[in-house]
């Protein structure tokens, strides 16, 4: 999978300055990125607006410990998958399971999955049926196609880790819209 | 055709609206903290400034006074008080003087026969007087059979 590099000039270092300029630009570009993660995760609004404001404030007050500026979206997104992991401690979900490791030959390109309109509401219940940690890595896929390395920083786990659970998510749901199709015609 | 990312957006576009809300009061708060940590930075810098300008205009005041006081009370009448502060050292030397030589005669305890004696004569009539006191009252006094002539002796008789 190739891995794609943030393109826009994001005004990080303005944001470090304490320009609220900056900030405003950043949080409009990634406010609803955000959101889309979080709550097909959580799956629920008010939760799901609550972890994007935690975010932006905790981002605001911890800017200072990033490192590299073209990262700073994959470290908001850090941030976020941190507040859903202890909102699912709280709820005492669980959070990992056990999938074997792929090898790369399986790896997909992230525009390989293209949607028919009469599908969308079947893909989202899709969607939804994921175990947490693979819908949690197909959505950093989708949203921000963010690369394998990104997402398992965000996630905190091993780059095969992330193949592997990236590997079965697509494979489960190409599999379960294959058969949608197929009991449509 | 929709990529998923199409699909996951559009479906959440009604969440804008809070979005934005969300957005711009967070922005705010980072505003609010920034414009706060500068007036409190300048707040700081004006204390410290007016702690400053206080110091410096009491002490400006206190030479102004100490100067007015000198030229007008002082310089006008200095031969006076020149003569004052030299009659009033002169005091301090005699009384410091005096005072030595008393403490120097107490250290000594050098005592005069004449201061002896009479500190013996006090010593004697106080004993006297505490002698009187301490002897017993007449009644309680024993008697002291004197012989005298049966006329001359009273008696009474209880019947």
């Amino acid at each position: 999978m190739p891995e794609v590099a943030e393109p826009e000039q994001l005004p990080v270092p303005q944001a470090r300055a304490g320009e609220p300029a900056a900030w405003d630009a950043l949080f409009r570009r990634y406010q609803l990125p955000l959101y889309v993660y979080v709550f097909e995760l959580i799956r629920d609004e008010q939760a799901g607006l609550d972890i994007v404001q935690e975010t932006f404030i905790a981002a605001a007050r911890h800017i200072g410990g990033l490192r590299e500026d073209n990262k700073f979206g994959s470290w908001l997104f850090g941030i976020a998958h941190q507040k859903c992991v202890q909102r699912w401690r709280k709820r005492k979900e669980i959070l990992f399971d056990e999938i074997p490791e792929t090898p790369d030959e399986f790896e997909d390109g992230p525009d390989d999955l293209l949607i028919r309109r009469e599908q969308e509401t079947e893909f989202m219940n899709l969607l939804n049926q994921l175990p947490l940690p693979q819908r949690s890595v197909l959505l950093l896929h989708f949203v921000e196609e963010f690369s394998l390395e990104e997402i398992a920083r965000i996630t905190e786990t091993q780059l095969g880790t992330v193949k592997s659970r990236l590997h079965y998510a697509k494979k489960s749901l190409r599999k379960l819209l294959e058969v949608k199709n197929e009991n449509a015609a | 055709m929709k990529t998923p990312r199409d699909i996951l957006f559009a479906r959440h576009q009604a969440a804008m609206p809070k979005l934005d809300v969300i957005r711009q009061s967070t922005v705010a708060a980072v505003c609010d903290r920034r414009i706060s940590t500068d007036c409190a930075h300048e707040r700081r810098s004006q204390t410290a400034a007016t702690t400053q300008n206080r110091l410096t205009s009491l002490v400006t005041s206190l030479l102004c006074c100490s100067n007015k006081l000198w030229l007008e009370l002082i310089w006008p009448c200095r031969r006076t008080w020149t003569g004052l502060a030299a009659v009033w050292i002169l005091l301090f030397i005699v009384s410091f003087s005096q005072r030595d030589n008393v403490s120097g005669v107490t250290g000594t305890s050098a005592r005069s026969d004449g201061a002896v004696m009479s500190l013996q004569i006090q010593q004697r009539w106080m004993n006297e007087l505490l002698a009187d006191r301490s002897s017993p009252p007449e009644a309680d006094r024993p008697r002291i059979f004197l012989p005298r002539p049966r006329t001359e002796t009273t008696e009474t008789v209880t019947v």
